[in-house]
């Protein structure tokens, strides 16, 4: 069997591939943020005192650990216009995926938190920090820093599954390639032009995520080591 | 035997196996009749052409069509699933042998898959909410319009640059029928078939055509180039057209017969 690829007719198209990574990016962006945001507050939720509020958190975290991503897009998407809420899909999108993410995240977190020495926070207490210092310095940051890879790699997935978004006509890359593989009848090159968007957009958000490392952890930019 | 009658019997054993070995590679219609299968590209997530029943078997006009093929010629059947965007590459890459899944015959498509007869036709409309006042174009402007990514009517609605339509793209019929079921869209560009079906499933939403799109020969695909299965499958279109078989599956889905030009 012989292969002709043709990358000039698909790539002509490069504005609408630059626009479709573009969107990925901002969706990823967006999510990636609210669901930093969510995930620790549920991860934190988790671990209070309050029953009413740790179970809460629990039925979300594990309800969305065990439902299909696209399901739960389908049913903010659908479910909302249902109620007469209309929302854009760019919109649906970036609520679907912190949604999603949020709960990731705080089992991330969750386990972080749980990796802190007691005794670090005996030693807080002793000389006297108030409960919001303790939390952040002797809790928060530190949990962070230690699951940090894990969270890039987290945010990094929710990047890829954002594609997915194109079901519910958000113009993201991979509707954007779909759009073009059907006009064009290119299916392999627009999909191996598509692949290499995504590694690139992969290596941007770690160099960015590294990047971001050096500025939140000065332990680790001093010493260069992992907590 | 001399060197030189080796010779030419050696040649001509080299030119037997030549012969012999080319057909089996390049006609499909051989490949097909040897595997005693056919491998059809349908959708079934665009009813009433391809659809599942209740007990989640495909049925659809689409799928009749093809089941009807399979038994004339006395081959077994294998569904290859699809989307919309999907049909042609299935046929491109080998997948499928042929497509019946709703597929209208426009030039593009021509450059890269060839063409049957047309064995159906398909009405396309823009198709708005009953109470909607849309009689015109210029009457879409600040409303969005649902379709299927990929299909004829996207890239009839794409292209319409000056007419500055706001269009909102899904995978497939499914998910956009079920966009304008739920209030995502007031309007879809897509068959009349699919139009009237959504007030079906919500009757708080009847949706009507609006504005027409096109009317589109609907044929059987497949790859460029296999001379020989397309006449056969044109002798099977022109024969069922006559007696009135394939025009009974339309009906039997689509609520009315195909058109007068074509059955006569």
């Amino acid at each position: 069997m012989s292969l002709q690829l043709d990358f000039p007719a698909v790539l002509e198209r490069w504005p609408h591939f630059l626009a479709g990574a573009a969107l990925t990016l901002e969706l990823a962006a967006f999510s990636t943020v609210c669901g930093a945001v969510l995930g620790t507050l549920a991860a934190v939720g988790r671990g209070a005192h309050n029953s009413l509020i740790a179970g809460a958190c629990k039925i979300y975290v594990e309800a969305i650990r065990n439902t299909p991503l696209l399901v739960q897009i389908f049913l903010v998407y659908f479910g909302l216009a249902s109620l007469g809420l209309k929302f854009s899909a760019f919109t649906v999108a970036v609520a679907a995926l912190t949604i999603n993410v949020g709960a990731y995240t705080a089992e991330i977190m969750r386990a972080g938190f749980e990796a802190i020495p007691r005794g670090q926070i005996e030693a807080a207490e002793g000389l006297a920090l108030s409960r919001l210092q303790i939390y952040w310095h002797i809790i928060l940051l530190p949990a962070i820093e230690r699951v940090y890879p894990a969270l890039t790699s987290q945010f990094v997935l929710l990047m890829l599954a954002s594609s997915v978004c194109s079901q519910i006509s958000a113009e993201e890359l991979t509707a954007v390639a779909n759009y073009i593989q059907s006009d064009t009848y290119r299916a392999f090159e627009t999909y191996i032009i598509v692949a290499v968007l995504y590694i690139i957009l992969s290596l941007v958000m770690r160099a960015g995520f590294w990047g971001l490392g050096l500025v939140l952890f000065p332990r680790r930019r001093r010493l260069g080591t992992p907590l | 035997m001399t060197n030189k009658k080796l010779l030419g019997a050696a040649a001509a054993l080299c030119g037997l196996i030549m012969i012999s070995a080319t057909p089996a590679s390049a006609d499909l219609l051989d490949d097909i009749m040897q595997a005693k299968k056919i491998r059809i590209s349908t959708d079934v997530a665009i009813p009433p052409s391809g659809m599942m029943d209740s007990s989640m078997k495909p049925t659809g006009s689409d799928v009749e069509v093809a089941q009807l093929l399979a038994k004339d010629w006395g081959l077994e059947l294998e569904f290859i699933q699809t989307t919309g965007a999907t049909r042609i590459p299935n046929v491109l890459t080998g997948k499928a042998d042929i497509i019946i899944s709703t597929l209208s015959v426009t030039a593009e498509r021509a450059k890269v898959i060839d063409f049957t007869k047309r064995y159906a036709t398909l009405q396309s409309d823009v198709g708005c909410l009953k109470s909607l006042n849309v009689k015109d174009w210029p009457d879409l402007k600040d409303k969005t319009i649902g379709v299927s990514r990929g299909t004829t009517q996207d890239t009839t609605l794409s292209n319409m640059k000056d007419k500055d339509l706001k269009i909102a793209r899904y995978d497939d019929d499914a998910t956009e029928v079920t966009a304008a079921v739920s209030g995502q869209v007031d309007c879809v560009g897509t068959s009349a078939t699919i139009i009237n079906q959504i007030g079906v499933k919500n009757p708080a939403r009847i949706f009507e055509s609006k504005i027409p799109l096109a009317t589109f020969d609907l044929a059987i695909g497949l790859k460029k180039g296999e001379q020989r299965l397309m006449d056969k499958l044109n002798a099977w279109i022109t024969e069922n057209v006559k007696n009135g078989k394939l025009n009974a599956i339309y009906k039997k889905f689509h609520g009315v017969d195909l058109p007068a030009d074509m059955r006569s």
